[in-house]
């Protein structure tokens, strides 16, 4: 099957060799960029994200698709669910506030100064969970509004199964790459 | 009497394959009358032209054969397109111009890069310290796509081919006897530009039936031609012309999709010769 389209590139020449692989490069790129434009708009570092565990049932089961947003001059209240990652863990969590405290203005209106929005203190507990997240916060006593991820806007069913597929199965997103990179090197606009 | 040996010269016919590249006769002729049959004239540029692409044999062995989905419009039109350009980069004629293909290489992979570069700088460094920079690279990023986009919309267009052959004439020039100039010395460079446009029309004005599948309600495949030839460093125009012609996929593609380069190449050919002859359609 090779054989064809080696002959087919000598053919067409060496422009005609990076204009293909432009095309691939120029998906990834568009994409890459689709993603990062994303996390700039809604001010969040990943704006959609997959439900891995079962702490937040009924309402999200694992396998759901989250859309987050994070306006930096909001106030999240008691009842917004949240997805926050503490330093020195790798995986976000998704909880809902159960209390929300306000951290009055320093003196030193500097270092005041450099806090965007509302600097908040929260604490979170998944709806599934029977005690509030005080031992995931692996030493603080409250969440401060820098480590959140963002705040759960919407969400999709099922759709995350593939990403958790593809986790589980590393084979699947190489195969997966492969084969779009084929497709997008054979064929021709 | 420039201008009426032009007309002598279209009424020669277009050139089979066997005959000499140069069309005018050397011998001057003596009688200043237009209307003496077939008198010959000094060659002056508007009367000779160069080669075109049909006096160039071409042998079986030179083509790969090539085999499309004859239902899919868009491996037609590329089939066709590339064959265009096989046909008219051979080293007897014309040498094809990359700057479209350049262009498009070029923007292409640095808003490739661009966007890399800041995917990376994202990934290293914290989320809102990376803010800005990412930002600045998410517009240039835009900025070029769009810049890619318009460029391939309104300057690149339909193009095909765009090709440029300079050939050396050894002819009097049309002044040459004001000046006092020897004849060995009145070599002109002759600069062609060529330039082919390509599109594909539905069948729907074909026929009344364009839901049944036949040969004759096939989409056609559209050439236009522009041609400018001229010496001097481009300061004196020889000729220009613009034709355009119109054929059915189905005059080149038999019904396993095997394309008969042969014909193309005539219908081409004989497209680019009237273009050349100065035609404007």
């Amino acid at each position: 099957m090779f054989t064809e389209e080696l002959k087919a590139f000598r053919r067409l020449g060496f422009r005609h060799v990076l204009l293909q692989v432009l095309n691939f490069a120029s998906v990834i790129a568009s994409g890459l960029m689709i993603w990062k434009g994303l996390g700039i708009i809604t001010n969040s570092e990943s704006p959609i994200v997959v439900v891995l565990s079962g702490s937040m049932e009924p309402a999200f089961y694992r396998g759901d698709l989250l859309f987050l947003t994070n306006p930096a001059s909001e106030r999240y209240k008691t009842g917004d669910i949240t997805v926050y990652k503490i330093p020195g863990a790798d995986i976000p969590i998704v909880h809902r506030v159960l209390e929300t405290h306000d951290v009055r203005p320093k003196r030193n209106a500097a270092v005041a100064a450099s806090v965007t929005g509302p600097n908040q203190l929260l604490l979170t507990k998944g709806d599934n969970n029977y005690v509030d997240d005080i031992e995931l916060y692996q030493g603080l006593e409250w969440l401060e509004r820098k480590h959140i991820v963002g705040k759960v806007r919407g969400f999709l069913p099922y759709v995350g199964y593939v990403t958790i597929a593809m986790n589980d199965f590393p084979q699947l997103k190489y195969a997966l790459l492969g084969g779009l990179g084929l497709l997008a090197l054979l064929q021709r606009e | 009497m420039a201008r009426t040996k032009k007309m002598q010269a279209d009424g020669e016919g277009s050139s089979t394959l066997q005959t000499p590249n140069k069309k005018a006769n050397r011998t001057p002729s003596p009688s200043p009358s237009p209307s003496a049959g077939r008198s010959r004239e000094p060659p002056t540029p508007e009367t000779e032209r160069p080669a075109g692409p049909l006096s160039v044999v071409l042998t079986a062995l030179d083509r790969d054969v090539v085999k499309v989905n004859n239902a899919n419009a868009t491996e037609l039109k590329n089939a066709c397109d590339d064959a265009v350009k096989r046909y008219l980069s051979r080293p007897e004629l014309f040498k094809q111009i990359h700057l479209h293909t350049d262009v498009r290489l070029g923007l292409g992979w640095l808003s490739v890069f661009v966007a890399a570069g800041t995917a990376f700088y994202g990934y290293k460094v914290d989320f809102e310290k990376s803010k800005p920079v990412v930002s600045i690279g998410l517009v240039v990023y835009i900025f070029l796509t769009i810049v890619q986009t318009l460029y391939a919309y309104f300057v690149e267009g339909n193009t095909v081919f765009v090709g440029k052959r300079k050939t050396f004439s050894k002819r009097v020039s049309p002044f040459s006897h004001l000046l006092s100039v020897t004849r060995s010395s009145n070599h002109q460079i002759i600069t062609e530009r060529i330039h082919l446009t390509s599109s594909t029309k539905s069948a729907s004005h074909l026929s009344q039936k364009p839901s049944v599948a036949s040969p004759s309600n096939s989409p056609s495949y559209q050439l236009a031609v522009t041609y400018v030839r001229s010496t001097n460093g481009g300061k004196s125009l020889l000729a220009k012309g613009r034709t355009k012609a119109a054929q059915t996929y189905s005059a080149f593609f038999d019904d396993q999709g095997t394309m008969d380069q042969e014909a193309f190449e005539r219908w081409v050919g004989e497209l680019v010769e009237q273009g050349m002859d100065g035609k404007l359609a």
